[in-house]
């Protein structure tokens, strides 16, 4: 991956989480249930693509699996 | 106009059977079309015309059991409908790509042995019907014809075997302590089969475990799915786990385990587990086939989560997700089995660029992702939100944050698909849209998947607690709203960062590579240690034989050679402690057996039958001597 696209994502994923953190201490004590999406969809997302991304060591190149 | 009252209730599995008898004799041409058709249309008849509860005749006593063939509650109903109506799908779907008989067979024999299980009232029927379902999906692996397709059938119906054996012997050892067999639950509810705590418990739960693909007993799924034939797979995503969850939801619907004074709803849990597991593992995949198998563990996760609840709530969101799963389980093995058979092509990285030369496959696959992903709208939204809702109101936490971060995972994976194998650019492939007898059950299940997700209520009707699921409002406005948003906010995620979950060809190892390790284990045990031990027994047996067979010939030589043998078995280790004292007498055997050995071996001279018998009379005489003796000092 290059340098430029890892900078965007980084920068991608570092306002999503200040977006989601301002979202949860401003307005989620008062309508938690209108943004409880929000919330779960962006960590959701992050903690599958990180899982993903740990799994990938134990992966290994090939087509076929036995 | 037809008195469907006076339809009398035939097991469906017999129309099933019965149809794959005379199967063969329709040939391979259009005949076999129609005759196949109009069995899937009897199929659907015969399961929709089942009244409740059903007049007896299908209970025969068997050594003292009573076993029903027939137990038709609102349970076993919408399980019925739904395996009827997918059934009919898979049939005509069939037509398309299915050449020989044989394959045609195995289907309707599964599909047929998965209607007797769940319209089975007690456990023996149902474990009847549990392995002929093993066994007939087989068939649908190995008609690929290839040797992978073998070896996975191998390691799945070992798996299954080992999954029959296990709930075999749970049935009986509850039988034993419980008597229960009968799953009939009587007015009161669907699951009240006695199980008590114990080994038996614990069987039954393995058992219906390898089914449900409980993890880590779920690795025969991602292993054998993909590698079945095209018409197989959409078959076996069908009957097998949902007969698993079935079976569970008659047994441990709200088990709980006692774990520190509080009662643990651990099924709940172990649904929660499979949801996140199926999830991550469908990520990594590559093949499309194997990633929608992980997701059928990950979706059987919601099922084992609303059964194991074990609430009104729980339950009717675990059967309405069984119905909804089926639907758009079904329609995505569908629509992957046109991709393969219109490409020849089953992997991610080489697909893509479908979505204008396979337009219908296109929109059906999409409606199928945006189902599962539980999109507002469609059908798996309604009972995505029944299971989540039953955790919820039963303050299971945990279980409810890992529904919901599955509901994530899903999406994201469904993007990923849906984008690489429809969306993406590439100009080298070539394919046409897939036959007509693929592209009809594909629409209508298509439509189905979107009818029950724009009214529920036709669900809410046949669901085992009726008047609980009329009051759940799937559309509320709170859970409308942050089921758009979790959605929205995951396509943002994925369209960010998709690059990070680019498919790759890769192999992703789970919990099966223990397993090979280990049997690979087992077998270098077998053909070492083992099979030296067995030479070792196999000389002893042999030697014990022959000196046998020397005694026979000649019983004096015989008892003077055990003698001379047992002498110098017993004083040869204490030789040199006692050298003075003991090595004469163990000279005079070794040599004695020596000399007796030396010799050959003569017969003794013949009896008449007359002497014989009073010599045996004798021998008995002095045994009943010693036995008067030893009853009267006793």
């Amino acid at each position: 991956m290059n340098r430029k696209v890892l900078r965007g994502l980084l920068i991608i994923i570092a306002s999503v989480v200040l977006v989601v953190s301002a979202m949860f201490v401003f307005v989620i004590h008062s309508h938690s249930e209108f943004f409880t999406g929000v919330l779960y969809g962006t960590i959701g997302a992050l903690f599958f693509v990180v899982m993903a991304k740990i799994l990938s060591l134990i992966q290994k190149e090939g087509k076929q699996d036995d | 106009m037809i008195d469907i009252s006076s339809i009398p209730n035939i097991p469906p599995a017999l129309i099933y059977f019965a149809g794959a008898v005379l199967l063969p004799l329709f040939g391979k041409g259009r005949v076999r079309k129609i005759y196949l058709i109009i069995l899937a249309a009897l199929g659907l008849i015969g399961v929709a015309v089942l009244k409740s509860p059903a007049p007896g005749g299908w209970e025969f006593s068997v050594s003292g059991f009573e076993l029903i063939f027939l137990y038709v509650d609102r349970l076993s109903l919408i399980m019925g409908y739904i395996f009827a109506i997918i059934g009919a799908a898979a049939i005509v779907y069939s037509l398309g790509v299915v050449k020989e008989n044989g394959e045609f067979v195995c289907g309707l024999v599964y599909l047929g042995s998965a209607l007797g299980a769940v319209f089975a009232g007690d456990l023996f029927t149902l474990y009847i019907f549990w392995e002929i379902m093993a066994f007939s999906s087989l068939g649908l692996i190995w008609y690929s014809r290839t040797e992978r397709a073998t070896n996975a059938g191998m390691r799945y119906i070992l798996f299954h075997l080992f999954g029959g054996c296990a709930l075999l012997a749970g049935i009986i050892i509850n039988y034993m302590s419980t008597g229960a067999i009968s799953m009939v639950p009587g007015e009161s509810g669907i699951g009240h089969f006695i199980v008590e705590s114990g080994i038996g418990y614990f069987l039954l739960l393995i058992g219906i475990g390898v089914n449900t693909a409980f993890i880590p007993l779920h690795t025969w799924l991602p292993d054998a799915y993909p590698k079945a034939t095209i018409a197989g797979a959409v078959f076996m995503c069908v009957f097998t786990t949902k007969t698993g969850v079935y079976a569970l939801a008659r047994t441990f619907p709200g088990a709980e385990l006692s774990l520190f004074g509080n009662g643990i709803p651990f099924v709940a849990y172990i649904g929660g587990v499979m949801c996140l597991y199926g999830v991550i593992f469908a990520l990594l995949q590559n093949d499309v086939r194997k990633l929608l198998s992980y997701h059928i563990i990950s979706q059987v996760g919601y099922m084992v989560a609303g059964v194991g609840i074990g609430t009104y709530i729980g339950i009717n969101g675990g059967i309405a997700h069984v119905f909804n799963h089926i639907l758009y389980k079904a329609l995505l093995f569908m629509c992957m089995g046109s991709v393969i058979y219109a490409t020849g092509r089953n992997n991610l990285t080489e697909l893509g660029g479908l979505a204008k030369k396979m337009p219908v496959t296109m929109i059906t696959c999409v409606i199928a992702a945006l189902s599962i992903s539980g999109v507002v709208g469609f059908n798996g939204y309604v009972s995505k939100g029944m299971v989540i809702h039953a955790a919820e109101l039963s303050h299971m936490h945990i279980l409810t944050l890992a529904l919901m971060l599955g509901s994530v995972g899903t999406f994201l994976s469904f993007l990923k698909l849906t984008y690489f194998t429809f969306f993406r650019r590439n100009d080298e492939i070539e394919a046409r849209e897939a036959p007509l007898f693929m592209l009809i059950p594909m629409s209508v299940t298509a439509f189905l998947c979107v009818a029950f997700g724009v009214y529920p209520k036709m669900l809410y009707e046949i669901l085992p607690y009726r008047e609980v699921a009329l009051q759940y409002h799937a559309f509320a406005v709170g859970h409308t709203l942050s089921t758009l948003e979790l959605l929205a906010m995951t396509a943002f995620m994925f369209f960010s960062l998709r690059i990070l979950i680019m498919p790759h060809d890769r192999i992703t190892y789970d919990i099966d590579y223990l397993y090979r390790k280990a049997g690979r284990g087992f077998i270098w045990f077998c053909e070492h240690p083992l099979a030296r031990f067995a030479v070792g027994v196999e000389r002893v047996v042999l030697r014990i034989a022959d000196y046998f067979v020397m005694f026979g010939k000649n019983p004096l030589r015989g008892t003077r050679v055990m003698i001379d043998t047992v002498g110098v078995a017993l004083l040869k280790p204490v030789i040199f402690v006692f050298n003075l004292v003991i090595q004469p007498v163990y000279k005079y055997y070794e040599r004695d057996l020596e000399a007796v050995k030396m010799r050959p071996v003569e017969e003794m001279g013949k009896m008449s039958i007359g002497t014989g018998l009073v010599l045996i009379l004798l021998f008995f005489a002095l045994y009943l001597i010693a036995m008067l003796l030893h009853g009267w000092l006793a």
